[in-house]
């Protein structure tokens, strides 16, 4: 969860030009190892997530014992701090978490990829306005702004979704500036221009396919941290619900037990640090075949 | 030990011991000089023991949950639990209440309810504040006026409702009368609170200096974090306090205080989860005390709010609780079922209402005859107090068989925003008997009424008056009757949905010794009496 | 943006940050006037009654108009007069020193732990290029990166103060009258935590670029010259490589100041994180105006110091100003 995107460079700084179509750096990216194990990961705990529900033996609010219970024959993982079963409440746990980071992230993406390429292509006072305001929301770090809006109206998952979202697009916009800067001044547009293409064609046609793998990186990247965020934010007590089923909310309030029972940290803990190193390798595969590409070679 | 009453001045009237012994019941007398004096209770088995000659010395570090910049150090009033712990370190009453919840005289040597509106208050001699000044009748008169005065905003206004600054008389150095504008029984009682400390003339709170009767000296104070007290050279039990030291610490949430205590970095805490008490238990070095007190986490429907105007509604929530399914989930067992009704030490508590159980059944009749079949309602509640948040969810569980949706909200700006003004609520209260509770809950003058009770019209519109006349009732006979109906309209036709008694667990260093089991109010014995009963091996 | 050179560039800049700092300062204090209920209320809680109510109204002067509050607020905090708690009528600045000074060495230790930590590891694994350190490095640093930084918490209190081993205490705890550091083993979890979260991202940096560099004609140019190998990483590669670095060095820095609100929570550290949430839930509104700026101040320097930095130290760059 860094601010390394902040910076108007890529992760891998040579990955910038590329001019391929995003579908060979996809089928290159999967052609790794990482890449797919990182996939592997993903899918399985987003199915976890989804399907969960279905094999759960008990509703998330059901009593499966007395509080803080070992593992036992009426609940496999234990009990949590209300006597719920801790299997359950894992198998629901993950949903809230995974759409609203998916809707955060794409919310970001989306705007902030208009934001990017319109400041890139402008290049004069809108780039300047649209920068500066960009400015104003990276200001802070992405959490405190989430806290002090949450606060304000409650933690409704509208409100979760938006505050993430809204911080994200930041830094998508910025990075999707500096992809799309060299691209701007490259000929292509400006025979485009000088033919009187109108600009959101130019933006869609000519300018965005060219810059599909920084943004791909950036949305695995930009996805890790709003499931990391979102999570935090109901580990600190806001989530939707103060009792629902959720992996962040689960991992504080079983935590004062964590040493006579500790499953009901421990599952929490590995499913959102699995998921993340997931998202995290596919980020990281499509980063490396992108670079490969352009430096003409291809890495582990 | 025989009682020995004092010299009383001419004016009043005299007693006959059989009906002081009554009067003793009901709270209104508090003999002088004997009871106290063996010290309190007869309540057993505290894990240590508490004998074995005390020794002197030590710095005592609490550790207490919640509190943080809002903290105060005033001897007449608290918001959170640090306040507490705070207060009691320099701060007492005129009368205490032991681990029995029995009044005794502490700083009083005699409390008489001579006529129904008239109360004598006489001190001890001798007793000192920790700036050396003696403890005379013009603290007393200070102390009380300070209490009443509706512009302090202090927690015991309320029970002294029948006191106007102009009853308050001095009659001599050691002696204040208090002349009250109606009857009332409760005095006795209300001078016990803990939240009603003697004060010296003057006295403001902190920041400005603290000085009281106790055992401790404020050293110094960060809110929200740590304060410091030290011992009283001056304090008037001799022999006490047997501390140098004491260290309370703010916690912002109870792992870190179970952490505390278990790396020896404190010495107690309060209010230990109840799902942590096994793992405490298995610590060497580390015991647990629980103490059965007639503490309450009441969901609180507001009579006169929709749903909840329809008596039938109110019933069927009640009925539909599991209640020790309640004890069993929310307090890991460490409670005992109550049946919708509060004070259970009162000597006039009505054991013969029939003990609620959970009826789904006739809840959902009665649901559909008030046409609120399948509604669905929302539940407030905060972590003000161990469990609050976990009876809301446990309740939303059960509640869901009898086809009722209910929304939990826990809102961290529980008691700023809407207290008081919720429909469906969830609060907590600590042990208290009958008529002070309802002084402090139950009547449309109390500061807490979250229920609204009683009704304007209907069953239990003559609440109000069957509390005046209970408290003109000097002999607890008298009193007993009218208790009676009136927690029989509580019970048919009250807001509240009661479901157990909650114990106190609190955790401790074996290190630590003179904690006993306790019915009152506070954690740790009252804060080890004030931090003056309990002591380093 | 092409007049002036190098301090027409620092001006502009400076300026600019001035201008996001005046915005934020406007949304912050419009923000914390948009939440809902009764600071007075929020405060006494429970013993509220309406004389208290009004008596604590008065004294806060919640009653002035909107533009006279941001005015004043504004004018105290360019005289270091962050204004008074609400909770418990001191300075907020009083209330806030210890505490920031302790977030501040949090800050302070975990930064220099990491950066120096993330340079020898960049480096070495550029040097060695695609061998086994370079290969597990890379990964373990991108794996630890991915995670959020209260798993990796927890996941240190679960390995090393609760559940595997108990070496070492779940929680800082702060000796009587004292700092955090007095007792350094409850330092090291929090510490190491915000370690792991800042140092892949700098070692990533610091490879990429170093591996930029030691392709470089310059290097090319050293190594034909016959130099030990040692020469040229240290004495020629490595200053040219640190360039970007200290771009990520800022904002990592800055980040960490985002990152100790929630480690803080985790290990209960007594800072600035637990008087954000703490004045949020009582609505202390001048405490959170003031860590709003406080911390977008912070951002906002080390963002500039960041951009001053590169363009400094890449001489390309400074062509184009």
């Amino acid at each position: 969860m860094s601010v390394v995107s902040d910076v108007a460079i890529t992760p891998e700084p040579e990955s910038v030009r590329s001019t391929r179509r995003s579908g060979s750096v996809l089928r290159d990216a999967l052609s790794l190892w990482r890449t797919r194990i990182g996939l592997v990961l993903m899918i399985a705990l987003v199915l976890v997530a989804s399907f969960g529900p279905f094999f759960a033996p008990y509703s998330p609010a059901d009593f499966a014992g007395p509080p803080f219970t070992a593992p036992n024959s009426a609940a496999h993982l234990g009990t949590d701090y209300l006597g719920q079963d801790v299997l359950s409440r894992f198998l629901w746990g993950g949903r809230e978490i995974l759409v609203m980071a998916a809707l955060a992230t794409a919310f970001g993406l989306v705007f902030g990829t208009i934001i990017g390429m319109l400041a890139a292509y402008s290049r004069n006072w809108l780039d300047e306005v649209l920068m500066r305001a960009m400015d104003v929301i990276l200001a802070f770090p992405q959490i405190m702004l989430a806290l002090v809006a949450i606060a304000t109206v409650g933690p409704k998952a509208w409100l979760i979704v938006l505050a993430v979202g809204l911080t994200t697009l930041p830094r998508v916009a910025r990075v999707t500036r500096g992809a799309a800067q060299p691209i701007v001044e490259r000929d292509f547009v400006a025979a485009a221009e000088a033919l009187g293409v109108p600009r959101i064609r130019i933006l869609g046609r000519e300018l965005l396919p060219n810059i599909m793998s920084p943004l791909m990186v950036e949305m695995s990247l930009r996805l890790t941290y709003s499931i990391g965020l979102i999570a935090g934010l109901a580990f600190l007590g806001f989530a939707t619900s103060s009792n629902g089923a959720n992996w962040g909310t689960m991992i504080n309030q079983n935590r004062i037990a964590v040493q006579a029972q500790p499953w009901g940290v421990i599952m929490p803990v590995l499913a959102i640090a699995l998921l993340t190193v997931g998202t995290g390798l596919v980020g990281d595969g499509i980063s490396r075949a992108a670079a490969g590409i352009d430096r003409g070679r291809s890495t582990g | 030990m025989v009682d020995t009453p004092r010299e009383l001045p001419e004016n009043l009237d005299s007693f006959s011991l059989s009906r002081r012994e009554l009067l003793m019941g009901a709270g209104a007398v508090v003999l002088g000089g004997s009871l106290a004096a063996c010290g309190s209770s007869s309540s057993s088995s505290s894990s240590t023991g508490a004998s074995g000659t005390p020794k002197k010395g030590g710095n005592f570090r609490l550790a207490v949950t919640g509190g943080g910049a809002k903290d105060i150090m005033d001897g007449q009033t608290i918001i959170t639990k640090p306040d507490q712990a705070r207060l009691m370190t320099a701060f007492e009453t005129l009368v205490v209440y032991d681990t029995n919840y029995v009044l005794h005289p502490h700083l009083a040597e005699e409390v008489t309810q001579n006529k129904p509106d008239q109360w004598t208050i006489v001190l001890k001699n001798g007793i000192e504040f920790s700036n050396g000044k003696t403890l005379t009748a013009d603290d007393v008169v200070y102390s009380l006026n300070r209490i009443i005065n509706s512009k302090n905003g202090l927690f015991g206004a309320a029970g002294f409702a029948s006191l106007k600054p102009s009853g308050i008389k001095k009659l001599n150095a050691t002696t204040v009368q208090l002349n009250l504008t109606y009857a009332d029984a409760g005095i006795g009682q209300q001078l016990g609170q803990y939240y009603n400390g003697i004060v010296p003339e003057g006295y403001e709170a902190f920041p400005k200096p603290q000085h009281g009767t106790g055992g401790y000296i404020l050293k110094s104070f960060t809110p929200g974090q740590q304060s410091v007290h030290t011992r009283n050279p001056n304090y008037w039990q001799s022999g006490k306090p047997y501390f140098d030291q004491v260290t309370i610490t703010d916690f912002a949430d109870a792992t870190a205080q179970v952490n505390a205590l278990q790396a020896g970095q404190a010495d107690a805490m309060t209010d230990l989860p109840f799902g942590e008490v096994n793992v405490i238990k298995g610590h060497p070095g580390l015991a647990v005390l629980v103490s059965k007190t007639g503490g309450w986490l009441p969901l609180c429907m507001a009579i006169d709010m929709p749903p909840f105007t329809d008596n039938r509604v109110r019933e069927a929530f009640r009925l539909m609780v599991d209640r020790q399914q309640m004890v069993e989930q929310v307090l890991s067992g460490y409670g005992t079922v109550a049946n919708d009704l509060y004070s259970p030490f009162d000597p006039s508590y009505d054991h013969s209402l029939p003990q609620r159980q959970q009826d789904i059944e006739k809840a959902k009749s009665l649901l559909k005859q008030a046409g609120q079949e399948g509604m669905t309602v929302d539940l407030h509640t905060t972590n003000g107090a161990a469990g609050m948040v976990d009876s809301a969810n446990v309740f939303a569980t059960q509640a869901k068989a009898a086809g009722v949706t209910v929304n939990v909200h826990n809102d961290p700006n529980y008691y700023g925003d809407q207290y008081l003004k919720l429909a469906f609520s969830v609060d907590f209260w600590g042990t208290r008997n009958y008529l002070p509770q309802v002084a402090n809950g139950s009547i449309p003058t109390a500061p807490y009424n979250e229920t609204h009770w009683p009704p304007k019209s209907g069953p239990g519109s003559n609440f109000l008056s069957l509390y005046s006349q209970a408290l003109q009732q000097l002999e607890v006979s008298k009193q007993t009757p009218i208790i009676h109906e009136m927690q029989s309209l509580e019970y048919n036709y009250g807001g509240y949905i009661i479901p157990f008694f909650n114990d106190l667990v609190d955790a401790y260093s074996t290190k630590v010794q003179g904690f006993e089991p306790s019915k009152g109010t506070l954690n740790l014995t009252y804060f080890g009496n004030g931090y003056t009963t309990i002591w380093f091996a | 943006m092409h007049s002036g050179g190098i301090w027409g560039f620092i001006l502009r800049r400076t300026l600019l940050g001035l201008l996001v700092l005046a915005i934020v300062s406007i949304l912050v204090f419009a923000a914390t006037q948009a939440l809902p209920g009764d600071p007075a209320r929020a405060i006494l809680g429970r013993s509220a009654t309406p004389q208290s109510l009004a008596a604590l109204r008065a004294k806060l002067n919640l009653g002035q108009p909107v533009l006279q509050q941001y005015w004043n607020w504004v004018t105290g905090l360019l005289h270091g007069d962050l204004g008074n708690s609400l909770a418990n009528q001191e300075p907020v600045s009083t209330y806030l020193r210890p505490l920031l000074i302790n977030s501040a060495f949090l800050v302070f230790l975990s930064g220099i732990i990491s950066i120096p930590l993330a340079i020898a590891i960049g480096v070495w694994g550029a040097v060695r290029r695609d061998k086994a350190f370079d290969v597990g490095s890379s990964l373990i640093t991108m794996l630890l990166a991915a995670v959020p930084e209260f798993v990796v918490g927890i996941i240190l209190v679960v390995l090393f103060a609760t559940v595997v081993v108990q070496w070492l205490p779940a929680v800082t705890q702060v000796p009587p009258g004292g700092r955090p550091w007095d007792d350094m083993t409850g330092m090291v979890l929090p510490t190491a935590t915000l370690v792991i979260a800042v140092t892949p991202y700098v070692a990533r940096i610091m490879r990429a670029s170093m591996i930029e560099v030691l392709e470089s004609d310059y290097v090319e140019m050293a190594r034909l010259k016959g130099l030990q190998e040692n020469t040229v990483i240290l004495r020629h590669a490595l200053p040219n490589a640190l360039g970007p670095t200290f771009q990520v060095i800022a904002l990592n820095l800055a980040y960490l100041a985002g990152g100790v609100i929630i480690v803080e929570y985790v290990f209960n550290y007594p800072g600035i994180g637990g008087a954000l949430v703490g004045g949020v839930t009582n609505r202390d509104l001048p405490v959170v105006q003031a860590l709003a700026m406080l911390v977008a101040a912070f951002y906002v320097a080390l963002n500039l110091m960041a951009d001053i930095a590169t363009i400094l130290v890449t001489p390309r760059m400074r062509t184009t100003l």
